[in-house]
Protein backbone atom coordinates (compact mmCIF):
# COMPACT_ATOMS: atom_id res chain seq x y z
CA UNK A 1 0.00 0.00 0.00
CA UNK A 2 1.40 3.40 -0.94
CA UNK A 3 0.92 6.26 2.06
CA UNK A 4 0.85 9.16 0.72
CA UNK A 5 1.30 12.87 2.42
CA UNK A 6 -1.23 13.53 4.52
CA UNK A 7 -4.06 16.57 3.54
CA UNK A 8 -6.17 18.68 6.26
CA UNK A 9 -8.65 16.43 5.26
CA UNK A 10 -6.60 13.61 6.60
CA UNK A 11 -5.35 15.51 9.31
CA UNK A 12 -8.66 16.54 10.94
CA UNK A 13 -10.35 12.86 10.50
CA UNK A 14 -7.23 11.48 12.74
CA UNK A 15 -7.20 14.53 15.12
CA UNK A 16 -11.94 13.91 15.52
CA UNK A 17 -11.04 10.33 15.88
CA UNK A 18 -8.52 10.79 18.66
CA UNK A 19 -10.71 13.13 20.50
CA UNK A 20 -13.39 10.49 20.43
CA UNK A 21 -11.18 7.74 22.08
CA UNK A 22 -10.00 10.47 24.11
CA UNK A 23 -12.81 12.02 25.37
CA UNK A 24 -15.03 8.26 25.98
CA UNK A 25 -12.16 6.79 27.80
CA UNK A 26 -12.00 10.38 29.91
CA UNK A 27 -15.82 10.04 30.75
CA UNK A 28 -15.51 6.23 31.57
CA UNK A 29 -11.98 7.07 34.05
CA UNK A 30 -13.99 9.64 35.49
CA UNK A 31 -17.35 7.96 36.16
CA UNK A 32 -15.26 5.43 37.71
CA UNK A 33 -12.20 7.26 39.43
CA UNK A 34 -14.26 9.91 41.18
CA UNK A 35 -16.53 7.35 43.03
CA UNK A 36 -13.61 5.01 44.18
CA UNK A 37 -11.61 8.83 44.88
CA UNK A 38 -13.68 10.25 46.88
CA UNK A 39 -14.49 6.50 48.74
CA UNK A 40 -10.98 5.96 49.57
CA UNK A 41 -9.84 9.26 50.35
CA UNK A 42 -13.35 9.92 53.05
CA UNK A 43 -13.27 6.35 54.51
CA UNK A 44 -10.90 4.44 56.65
CA UNK A 45 -11.38 0.49 55.74
CA UNK A 46 -8.87 -2.41 56.23
CA UNK A 47 -7.03 -2.92 52.87
CA UNK A 48 -7.15 0.99 52.58
CA UNK A 49 -3.44 1.53 52.35
CA UNK A 50 -3.24 -1.74 49.93
CA UNK A 51 -5.50 0.08 47.94
CA UNK A 52 -4.08 3.71 48.12
CA UNK A 53 -0.68 1.74 47.23
CA UNK A 54 -1.97 0.35 44.37
CA UNK A 55 -3.49 3.33 42.85
CA UNK A 56 0.27 5.10 43.60
CA UNK A 57 2.05 2.57 41.65
CA UNK A 58 -0.68 2.67 38.85
CA UNK A 59 -0.16 6.18 38.01
CA UNK A 60 3.31 4.89 37.08
CA UNK A 61 2.63 2.08 34.86
CA UNK A 62 4.27 2.43 31.29
CA UNK A 63 1.49 2.31 28.94
CA UNK A 64 3.06 -0.23 26.88
CA UNK A 65 2.63 -2.71 29.61
CA UNK A 66 -1.09 -1.61 29.77
CA UNK A 67 -1.34 -2.07 26.32
CA UNK A 68 -0.01 -5.48 26.13
CA UNK A 69 -2.18 -6.75 28.98
CA UNK A 70 -5.59 -5.33 26.94
CA UNK A 71 -4.43 -6.47 24.12
CA UNK A 72 -3.43 -9.75 25.28
CA UNK A 73 -7.15 -9.77 27.03
CA UNK A 74 -8.68 -9.06 23.36
CA UNK A 75 -6.54 -10.99 21.21
CA UNK A 76 -8.63 -14.20 19.62
CA UNK A 77 -7.28 -16.57 21.93
CA UNK A 78 -7.71 -14.37 24.44
CA UNK A 79 -9.84 -14.24 27.67
CA UNK A 80 -12.03 -11.36 25.98
CA UNK A 81 -11.38 -12.81 22.69
CA UNK A 82 -14.95 -13.68 21.99
CA UNK A 83 -16.29 -9.92 21.92
CA UNK A 84 -13.98 -9.64 18.98
CA UNK A 85 -12.44 -6.41 19.98
CA UNK A 86 -8.68 -6.68 18.90
CA UNK A 87 -7.33 -3.61 16.85
CA UNK A 88 -10.38 -1.76 17.73
CA UNK A 89 -11.74 1.71 18.90
CA UNK A 90 -13.29 -0.55 22.22
CA UNK A 91 -9.91 -1.64 22.78
CA UNK A 92 -7.92 1.05 22.66
CA UNK A 93 -10.58 3.43 24.84
CA UNK A 94 -9.93 0.29 27.04
CA UNK A 95 -6.33 0.65 27.76
CA UNK A 96 -6.65 4.31 28.00
CA UNK A 97 -9.06 4.10 30.76
CA UNK A 98 -6.71 1.76 32.76
CA UNK A 99 -4.00 4.60 32.15
CA UNK A 100 -6.14 7.50 33.06
CA UNK A 101 -7.67 6.01 35.71
CA UNK A 102 -5.00 5.26 38.54
CA UNK A 103 -4.24 9.33 37.91
CA UNK A 104 -8.23 10.31 38.52
CA UNK A 105 -8.27 8.42 41.80
CA UNK A 106 -5.02 9.64 43.09
CA UNK A 107 -5.79 13.42 42.41
CA UNK A 108 -9.35 12.68 43.47
CA UNK A 109 -8.04 11.32 46.77
CA UNK A 110 -5.75 13.78 47.50
CA UNK A 111 -8.41 16.31 46.91
CA UNK A 112 -10.70 14.92 48.97
CA UNK A 113 -8.43 14.54 52.08
CA UNK A 114 -7.32 17.74 51.45
CA UNK A 115 -11.02 19.02 52.80
CA UNK A 116 -11.39 19.97 56.26
CA UNK A 117 -12.31 16.25 58.64
CA UNK A 118 -15.54 17.78 59.96
CA UNK A 119 -16.87 18.88 56.29
CA UNK A 120 -19.13 15.76 55.70
CA UNK A 121 -20.33 16.06 59.43
CA UNK A 122 -20.52 20.16 58.88
CA UNK A 123 -22.93 19.06 55.51
CA UNK A 124 -24.87 16.36 57.70
CA UNK A 125 -25.59 19.00 60.50
CA UNK A 126 -27.15 21.18 58.23
CA UNK A 127 -29.86 19.20 56.71
CA UNK A 128 -28.86 19.03 53.62
CA UNK A 129 -29.63 16.18 51.32
CA UNK A 130 -27.59 13.25 49.87
CA UNK A 131 -27.61 14.20 46.44
CA UNK A 132 -26.79 17.94 46.95
CA UNK A 133 -23.92 17.01 49.69
CA UNK A 134 -22.44 15.26 46.71
CA UNK A 135 -23.05 18.17 44.27
CA UNK A 136 -21.24 20.12 47.09
CA UNK A 137 -18.24 17.57 47.94
CA UNK A 138 -17.87 17.61 43.59
CA UNK A 139 -17.68 21.72 43.86
CA UNK A 140 -15.57 21.42 46.98
CA UNK A 141 -13.33 19.39 45.43
CA UNK A 142 -13.52 21.30 41.57
CA UNK A 143 -9.63 22.41 42.03
CA UNK A 144 -8.40 18.72 42.37
CA UNK A 145 -10.99 17.16 39.80
CA UNK A 146 -9.93 19.57 37.10
CA UNK A 147 -6.11 18.67 38.32
CA UNK A 148 -7.00 15.15 37.71
CA UNK A 149 -9.21 15.94 34.52
CA UNK A 150 -5.89 17.74 33.32
CA UNK A 151 -3.63 14.73 33.96
CA UNK A 152 -5.59 12.29 32.51
CA UNK A 153 -5.74 13.94 29.45
CA UNK A 154 -2.39 14.97 29.24
CA UNK A 155 -1.30 11.18 29.67
CA UNK A 156 -3.92 9.02 27.12
CA UNK A 157 -3.63 12.17 24.60
CA UNK A 158 0.09 11.76 24.35
CA UNK A 159 0.21 7.68 24.80
CA UNK A 160 1.17 6.10 21.59
CA UNK A 161 2.35 2.69 22.88
CA UNK A 162 -0.87 1.27 24.55
CA UNK A 163 -3.25 2.74 21.58
CA UNK A 164 -0.71 1.24 18.86
CA UNK A 165 -0.73 -2.24 20.56
CA UNK A 166 -4.61 -2.29 21.23
CA UNK A 167 -5.48 -0.29 17.82
CA UNK A 168 -2.85 -1.67 15.12
CA UNK A 169 -2.64 1.97 13.33
CA UNK A 170 -5.17 0.79 11.09
CA UNK A 171 -6.21 3.76 8.52
CA UNK A 172 -9.49 5.01 8.67
CA UNK A 173 -10.07 2.72 11.67
CA UNK A 174 -7.80 3.28 14.37
CA UNK A 175 -5.55 5.67 13.40
CA UNK A 176 -5.02 8.50 16.20
CA UNK A 177 -2.67 11.04 16.06
CA UNK A 178 0.19 9.66 18.29
CA UNK A 179 0.63 6.68 16.00
CA UNK A 180 0.10 8.17 12.92
CA UNK A 181 2.96 10.61 13.98
CA UNK A 182 5.02 8.04 14.95
CA UNK A 183 3.78 6.04 11.53
CA UNK A 184 4.99 9.26 9.13
CA UNK A 185 8.24 9.55 11.04
CA UNK A 186 9.17 6.15 10.32
CA UNK A 187 8.45 6.65 6.22
CA UNK A 188 10.03 9.91 7.09
CA UNK A 189 7.31 11.99 5.73
CA UNK A 190 8.53 14.57 8.10
CA UNK A 191 5.72 17.40 6.38
CA UNK A 192 3.14 14.64 7.72
CA UNK A 193 4.72 14.12 11.00
CA UNK A 194 5.11 17.62 11.89
CA UNK A 195 1.16 18.37 10.59
CA UNK A 196 -0.14 16.17 13.03
CA UNK A 197 2.40 17.09 15.74
CA UNK A 198 1.43 20.35 15.73
CA UNK A 199 -2.29 19.43 15.92
CA UNK A 200 -1.22 16.88 18.61
CA UNK A 201 0.77 20.03 20.60
CA UNK A 202 -2.30 22.87 19.70
CA UNK A 203 -4.76 20.49 21.14
CA UNK A 204 -2.86 19.85 24.47
CA UNK A 205 -2.42 23.79 24.80
CA UNK A 206 -5.96 24.36 24.23
CA UNK A 207 -7.43 21.79 26.49
CA UNK A 208 -4.95 22.47 29.30
CA UNK A 209 -5.38 25.91 29.26
CA UNK A 210 -8.93 25.65 28.91
CA UNK A 211 -8.98 23.66 31.83
CA UNK A 212 -6.93 25.88 33.70
CA UNK A 213 -9.17 28.78 32.72
CA UNK A 214 -11.79 26.84 34.80
CA UNK A 215 -9.98 25.70 37.31
CA UNK A 216 -8.60 28.95 38.17
CA UNK A 217 -11.51 31.53 36.84
CA UNK A 218 -10.20 35.45 37.57
CA UNK A 219 -8.00 33.75 40.21
CA UNK A 220 -5.16 32.35 37.92
CA UNK B 1 -39.39 24.67 80.66
CA UNK B 2 -39.96 22.05 77.90
CA UNK B 3 -36.77 20.27 76.78
CA UNK B 4 -35.50 20.57 72.84
CA UNK B 5 -33.00 17.63 73.41
CA UNK B 6 -33.28 15.27 75.76
CA UNK B 7 -30.36 12.34 75.82
CA UNK B 8 -30.43 9.47 78.58
CA UNK B 9 -27.96 7.11 79.73
CA UNK B 10 -25.07 8.08 77.34
CA UNK B 11 -22.03 5.95 77.10
CA UNK B 12 -19.42 5.89 74.58
CA UNK B 13 -16.47 3.84 74.46
CA UNK B 14 -13.19 3.79 72.53
CA UNK B 15 -10.22 1.83 72.67
CA UNK B 16 -6.98 2.84 70.94
CA UNK B 17 -3.59 2.68 71.57
CA UNK B 18 -3.20 4.98 74.01
CA UNK B 19 -5.85 3.22 76.45
CA UNK B 20 -8.92 4.62 75.03
CA UNK B 21 -11.37 6.89 76.46
CA UNK B 22 -15.00 6.39 77.92
CA UNK B 23 -17.41 9.13 78.15
CA UNK B 24 -20.61 8.09 80.63
CA UNK B 25 -23.40 10.84 80.63
CA UNK B 26 -26.67 10.15 82.73
CA UNK B 27 -28.81 12.68 81.54
CA UNK B 28 -28.55 15.81 80.41
CA UNK B 29 -31.49 17.68 78.64
CA UNK B 30 -31.47 21.24 76.58
CA UNK B 31 -34.14 23.23 77.31
CA UNK B 32 -35.80 25.95 74.65
CA UNK B 33 -34.53 29.56 75.18
CA UNK B 34 -31.78 28.44 77.90
CA UNK B 35 -27.67 28.15 77.18
CA UNK B 36 -25.76 25.64 78.64
CA UNK B 37 -21.72 25.96 78.88
CA UNK B 38 -20.02 22.25 78.64
CA UNK B 39 -16.68 22.85 80.30
CA UNK B 40 -13.39 20.43 81.18
CA UNK B 41 -10.01 19.96 80.58
CA UNK B 42 -8.23 18.77 77.82
CA UNK B 43 -9.76 15.13 76.61
CA UNK B 44 -12.34 15.50 79.11
CA UNK B 45 -15.03 14.48 76.17
CA UNK B 46 -16.72 17.69 75.78
CA UNK B 47 -16.33 17.73 71.83
CA UNK B 48 -17.71 14.17 71.86
CA UNK B 49 -20.43 14.61 74.11
CA UNK B 50 -21.49 17.68 71.86
CA UNK B 51 -21.08 15.20 68.73
CA UNK B 52 -22.65 12.74 70.52
CA UNK B 53 -26.00 14.96 70.90
CA UNK B 54 -25.44 16.59 67.50
CA UNK B 55 -26.28 12.69 66.18
CA UNK B 56 -22.73 12.59 65.30
CA UNK B 57 -21.07 10.39 66.77
CA UNK B 58 -22.17 6.65 67.58
CA UNK B 59 -23.19 5.87 70.92
CA UNK B 60 -22.63 2.06 72.58
CA UNK B 61 -25.60 2.89 75.06
CA UNK B 62 -27.92 5.29 75.54
CA UNK B 63 -31.06 7.70 73.75
CA UNK B 64 -31.99 11.02 72.43
CA UNK B 65 -35.24 12.56 72.42
CA UNK B 66 -35.95 15.21 70.05
CA UNK B 67 -39.51 16.37 69.71
CA UNK B 68 -40.98 15.87 66.15
CA UNK B 69 -40.02 18.53 63.95
CA UNK B 70 -37.02 19.54 65.98
CA UNK B 71 -33.76 20.34 64.16
CA UNK B 72 -30.34 20.14 65.79
CA UNK B 73 -27.70 21.73 64.14
CA UNK B 74 -23.55 22.22 65.24
CA UNK B 75 -21.41 24.59 64.52
CA UNK B 76 -17.50 23.13 65.26
CA UNK B 77 -14.77 24.66 66.71
CA UNK B 78 -13.00 24.92 62.97
CA UNK B 79 -16.14 26.67 61.29
CA UNK B 80 -16.12 25.14 57.66
CA UNK B 81 -16.85 27.36 54.71
CA UNK B 82 -18.05 25.98 51.30
CA UNK B 83 -16.73 27.11 48.16
CA UNK B 84 -18.64 29.85 47.04
CA UNK B 85 -19.77 33.50 48.47
CA UNK B 86 -21.07 34.07 51.76
CA UNK B 87 -24.51 34.72 50.54
CA UNK B 88 -24.28 31.04 48.58
CA UNK B 89 -23.26 29.54 52.00
CA UNK B 90 -26.20 30.81 53.77
CA UNK B 91 -27.94 29.99 50.28
CA UNK B 92 -27.23 26.17 50.44
CA UNK B 93 -29.20 26.00 54.11
CA UNK B 94 -32.14 27.61 53.16
CA UNK B 95 -32.44 25.59 50.28
CA UNK B 96 -31.67 22.68 52.39
CA UNK B 97 -34.68 23.86 54.25
CA UNK B 98 -36.97 23.93 51.19
CA UNK B 99 -37.01 27.81 51.54
CA UNK B 100 -38.88 29.40 48.34
CA UNK B 101 -36.76 30.55 45.31
CA UNK B 102 -38.65 34.14 45.94
CA UNK B 103 -38.26 34.49 49.66
CA UNK B 104 -34.68 33.15 49.57
CA UNK B 105 -33.00 36.21 49.11
CA UNK B 106 -34.87 38.38 51.54
CA UNK B 107 -33.68 35.38 53.90
CA UNK B 108 -30.27 35.09 53.01
CA UNK B 109 -29.47 39.18 53.84
CA UNK B 110 -31.22 38.79 56.73
CA UNK B 111 -29.54 35.95 58.62
CA UNK B 112 -25.80 38.15 57.32
CA UNK B 113 -27.87 40.94 58.81
CA UNK B 114 -28.14 39.26 62.39
CA UNK B 115 -24.83 39.10 62.43
CA UNK B 116 -23.09 41.76 60.61
CA UNK B 117 -21.78 39.89 57.86
CA UNK B 118 -24.40 41.56 55.18
CA UNK B 119 -21.58 43.53 53.21
CA UNK B 120 -19.64 40.95 53.06
CA UNK B 121 -22.75 39.03 51.29
CA UNK B 122 -20.41 38.82 47.62
CA UNK B 123 -17.07 37.87 49.01
CA UNK B 124 -15.63 34.97 48.49
CA UNK B 125 -16.55 32.94 51.95
CA UNK B 126 -12.58 31.40 51.42
CA UNK B 127 -11.32 35.14 51.70
CA UNK B 128 -13.15 35.52 55.26
CA UNK B 129 -10.78 36.11 58.45
CA UNK B 130 -11.38 33.92 61.15
CA UNK B 131 -13.81 36.21 63.39
CA UNK B 132 -15.84 36.79 59.66
CA UNK B 133 -16.35 33.00 59.17
CA UNK B 134 -16.74 32.31 62.48
CA UNK B 135 -19.79 34.78 62.10
CA UNK B 136 -20.61 33.36 58.94
CA UNK B 137 -20.96 29.88 60.43
CA UNK B 138 -23.36 31.06 62.88
CA UNK B 139 -25.51 33.18 60.22
CA UNK B 140 -25.94 29.72 58.49
CA UNK B 141 -26.80 27.60 61.58
CA UNK B 142 -29.49 30.63 62.49
CA UNK B 143 -30.82 30.49 59.14
CA UNK B 144 -31.70 26.96 59.43
CA UNK B 145 -34.03 27.93 62.18
CA UNK B 146 -33.02 25.12 64.64
CA UNK B 147 -34.51 23.90 67.77
CA UNK B 148 -30.83 22.98 69.25
CA UNK B 149 -28.25 24.58 68.13
CA UNK B 150 -24.47 23.53 69.54
CA UNK B 151 -21.44 25.08 69.48
CA UNK B 152 -17.77 23.87 70.28
CA UNK B 153 -15.41 26.33 71.28
CA UNK B 154 -17.34 29.19 69.48
CA UNK B 155 -15.07 31.85 70.67
CA UNK B 156 -11.56 30.09 69.91
CA UNK B 157 -8.96 32.52 68.31
CA UNK B 158 -11.19 35.42 68.35
CA UNK B 159 -9.38 38.74 70.28
CA UNK B 160 -11.26 40.11 73.50
CA UNK B 161 -13.30 42.64 71.25
CA UNK B 162 -14.48 40.11 68.58
CA UNK B 163 -15.01 37.43 71.47
CA UNK B 164 -16.96 40.28 73.03
CA UNK B 165 -18.99 41.17 69.60
CA UNK B 166 -19.99 37.71 68.88
CA UNK B 167 -21.01 37.31 72.43
CA UNK B 168 -23.58 40.03 72.26
CA UNK B 169 -24.67 39.34 69.07
CA UNK B 170 -25.49 35.65 69.54
CA UNK B 171 -27.27 36.25 73.54
CA UNK B 172 -29.64 38.24 71.06
CA UNK B 173 -30.47 35.35 68.62
CA UNK B 174 -30.56 33.05 71.41
CA UNK B 175 -33.01 35.57 72.87
CA UNK B 176 -34.98 35.97 70.11
CA UNK B 177 -35.40 32.50 68.75
CA UNK B 178 -35.74 30.72 71.97
CA UNK B 179 -33.34 27.99 70.54
CA UNK B 180 -31.65 25.96 73.21
CA UNK B 181 -27.90 26.25 73.31
CA UNK B 182 -25.42 23.91 74.42
CA UNK B 183 -21.65 25.30 73.98
CA UNK B 184 -17.99 24.10 74.57
CA UNK B 185 -15.26 26.14 75.86
CA UNK B 186 -12.20 26.33 78.13
CA UNK B 187 -13.30 30.01 79.33
CA UNK B 188 -15.21 30.13 82.40
CA UNK B 189 -15.50 33.89 82.08
CA UNK B 190 -17.11 34.12 78.81
CA UNK B 191 -18.95 30.86 79.80
CA UNK B 192 -20.36 32.43 82.78
CA UNK B 193 -21.59 35.47 80.78
CA UNK B 194 -23.10 33.59 78.48
CA UNK B 195 -25.13 30.56 80.17
CA UNK B 196 -27.86 30.02 82.35
CA UNK B 197 -26.96 26.27 83.09
CA UNK B 198 -22.95 24.70 83.81
CA UNK B 199 -22.15 21.19 82.70
CA UNK B 200 -18.34 20.32 84.08
CA UNK B 201 -17.33 17.13 82.00
CA UNK B 202 -13.70 15.50 83.74
CA UNK B 203 -12.13 12.64 82.10
CA UNK B 204 -15.43 11.64 80.47
CA UNK B 205 -17.48 12.04 83.56
CA UNK B 206 -20.51 14.40 83.92
CA UNK B 207 -19.13 15.91 87.45
CA UNK B 208 -21.64 18.45 87.70
CA UNK B 209 -24.51 20.15 85.90
CA UNK B 210 -26.31 22.79 87.65
CA UNK B 211 -27.97 26.39 87.47
CA UNK B 212 -24.78 28.67 86.95
CA UNK B 213 -24.08 30.34 90.34
CA UNK B 214 -24.66 27.18 91.64
CA UNK B 215 -21.49 25.67 90.04
CA UNK B 216 -19.63 28.87 90.75
CA UNK B 217 -20.61 29.52 94.75
CA UNK B 218 -21.60 25.51 95.57
CA UNK B 219 -18.80 23.35 92.94
CA UNK B 220 -19.05 19.60 93.58
CA UNK B 221 -15.39 18.98 94.17
CA UNK B 222 -12.24 20.76 94.93
CA UNK B 223 -11.29 20.00 91.08
CA UNK B 224 -14.62 21.54 90.17
CA UNK B 225 -13.88 24.50 92.26
CA UNK B 226 -10.18 24.93 90.76
CA UNK B 227 -11.93 24.65 87.21
CA UNK B 228 -14.42 27.34 88.00
CA UNK B 229 -11.61 30.03 89.31
CA UNK B 230 -12.50 29.40 92.77
CA UNK B 231 -8.39 28.93 93.16
CA UNK B 232 -7.80 28.53 96.77
CA UNK B 233 -8.80 25.25 97.76
CA UNK B 234 -7.62 23.94 101.06
CA UNK B 235 -9.35 20.92 103.47
CA UNK B 236 -10.51 22.66 106.57
CA UNK B 237 -12.66 21.29 109.89
CA UNK B 238 -15.35 23.69 111.26
CA UNK B 239 -15.16 24.76 114.93
CA UNK B 240 -18.20 25.20 117.49
CA UNK B 241 -17.99 28.99 116.62
CA UNK B 242 -18.84 28.43 112.71
CA UNK B 243 -15.24 28.86 111.79
CA UNK B 244 -13.24 27.08 109.66
CA UNK B 245 -10.20 26.42 110.74
CA UNK B 246 -7.30 25.21 107.67
CA UNK B 247 -4.26 26.01 109.64
CA UNK B 248 -2.40 27.37 112.23
CA UNK B 249 -3.59 30.81 112.62
CA UNK B 250 -5.92 30.20 109.29
CA UNK B 251 -9.30 30.88 110.57
CA UNK B 252 -12.00 31.63 108.16
CA UNK B 253 -15.43 33.40 108.68
CA UNK B 254 -19.18 31.42 107.73
CA UNK B 255 -22.24 31.47 107.16
CA UNK B 256 -22.43 27.78 107.38
CA UNK B 257 -23.91 25.75 109.95
CA UNK B 258 -21.91 22.47 109.69
CA UNK B 259 -21.76 20.53 113.29
CA UNK B 260 -18.45 21.13 114.94
CA UNK B 261 -15.38 19.22 114.03
CA UNK B 262 -16.97 18.29 110.31
CA UNK B 263 -14.09 17.71 107.72
CA UNK B 264 -15.06 20.52 104.79
CA UNK B 265 -13.02 22.10 102.03
CA UNK B 266 -12.76 25.60 101.73
CA UNK B 267 -12.93 27.26 98.63
CA UNK B 268 -12.28 31.25 98.25
CA UNK B 269 -11.84 33.37 94.99
CA UNK B 270 -8.72 35.53 94.50
CA UNK B 271 -10.91 38.62 94.06
CA UNK B 272 -12.80 38.37 97.28
CA UNK B 273 -9.60 38.24 99.49
CA UNK B 274 -9.05 41.63 100.59
CA UNK B 275 -5.55 42.81 101.94
CA UNK B 276 -4.76 44.84 104.41
CA UNK B 277 -1.64 47.04 106.31
CA UNK B 278 -3.82 47.57 109.33
CA UNK B 279 -4.83 44.37 111.43
CA UNK B 280 -8.50 43.63 111.23
CA UNK B 281 -9.53 40.64 113.77
CA UNK B 282 -13.06 40.79 113.26
CA UNK B 283 -12.91 39.72 110.00
CA UNK B 284 -9.63 38.64 109.20
CA UNK B 285 -8.52 35.70 108.13
CA UNK B 286 -4.74 35.87 109.96
CA UNK B 287 -1.33 37.10 108.73
CA UNK B 288 0.00 36.41 105.28
CA UNK B 289 3.77 36.89 103.98
CA UNK B 290 3.72 38.14 100.01
CA UNK B 291 5.45 35.10 98.42
CA UNK B 292 5.14 36.37 94.92
CA UNK B 293 3.96 39.46 92.93
CA UNK B 294 2.96 39.12 89.25
CA UNK B 295 1.49 42.20 87.07
CA UNK B 296 0.53 41.77 83.75
CA UNK B 297 -0.50 45.85 83.73
CA UNK B 298 -4.17 45.41 84.43
CA UNK B 299 -4.13 42.64 87.04
CA UNK B 300 -1.57 42.41 89.57
CA UNK B 301 -1.52 38.37 90.67
CA UNK B 302 0.24 38.23 94.74
CA UNK B 303 0.61 34.72 96.27
CA UNK B 304 0.22 34.38 99.73
CA UNK B 305 1.13 32.08 102.23
CA UNK B 306 -1.27 31.65 105.62
CA UNK B 307 -0.96 29.62 108.17
CA UNK B 308 0.43 27.16 106.30
CA UNK B 309 -1.29 27.41 102.93
CA UNK B 310 -0.09 28.96 99.73
CA UNK B 311 -3.04 31.48 98.48
CA UNK B 312 -3.52 33.76 95.78
CA UNK B 313 -5.37 36.73 95.44
CA UNK B 314 -5.48 39.79 92.95
CA UNK B 315 -5.13 43.55 93.35
CA UNK B 316 -5.58 46.52 90.66
CA UNK B 317 -2.28 46.59 88.95
CA UNK B 318 -0.67 49.96 89.60
CA UNK B 319 -3.22 51.44 92.26
CA UNK B 320 -2.76 51.72 96.11
CA UNK B 321 -1.31 48.28 97.08
CA UNK B 322 -0.30 47.04 94.17
CA UNK B 323 2.06 49.87 93.67
CA UNK B 324 3.31 49.03 97.91
CA UNK B 325 3.53 45.68 98.44
CA UNK B 326 6.87 44.00 98.36
CA UNK B 327 7.79 39.96 98.30
CA UNK B 328 8.60 38.96 101.95
CA UNK B 329 6.45 41.53 103.76
CA UNK B 330 3.54 40.51 105.93
CA UNK B 331 0.33 41.95 105.63
CA UNK B 332 -3.69 41.18 107.32
CA UNK B 333 -5.79 38.98 105.12
CA UNK B 334 -9.68 39.35 105.16
CA UNK B 335 -12.82 37.91 103.60
CA UNK B 336 -16.15 38.55 103.89
CA UNK B 337 -18.09 35.22 105.45
CA UNK B 338 -20.51 34.89 102.63
CA UNK B 339 -17.47 34.58 100.16
CA UNK B 340 -16.20 31.58 102.18
CA UNK B 341 -17.58 28.23 100.07
CA UNK B 342 -17.74 25.54 101.83
CA UNK B 343 -17.54 22.34 100.24
CA UNK B 344 -18.40 18.90 101.65
CA UNK B 345 -15.29 16.29 101.45
CA UNK B 346 -16.36 12.62 101.67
Amino acid sequence: MRVSELGPSDIVEITLRTLAVCASALVIALTLGVPIGIALGRRHFTGRRFLLGLVNSGMGAPPVVVGLIVAQLFFRNGPLGHLELWYSVEAMVAAQVLIALPLVVALVVAAVAALDPDWELQVKTLGIPTIRRRWLLLREIRLGLLAAIIAALGGILSEVGAVMQTGGNLEGETRVLTTAILMHTRMGMFESAYGLAAMLVGLMLILAGLLTWVQYGDRA
Amino acid sequence: MTAALHAHHLCLERRDQKGGFKLTVPEIALNHGETLAILGGNGAGKSTLLRILAGLEKIDQGRLELPAGGLVTMVFQRPIAFAGSVAHNIRIALRAQGVHRGDLEQRVSESLGHFGIEPLAERRASRLSGGELRRLALARAFALSPSVLLLDEPFDDLDFEAQEALSQDLRERVAKTGVAVAFVTHDVRRAALLCDRMAILERGRLAQIAPRDQVLNQPASPSIARRVGMNNIFPAKMTESGWAEAGPGLRLPTHHNHPPGTAVWVGLRPEHLKLEREPRPEAGIGSAQICSIVSDRVLCTVELECGGQRMRTHLVAGRGLAREIEVGETLTLSIRPEDVHILQRA
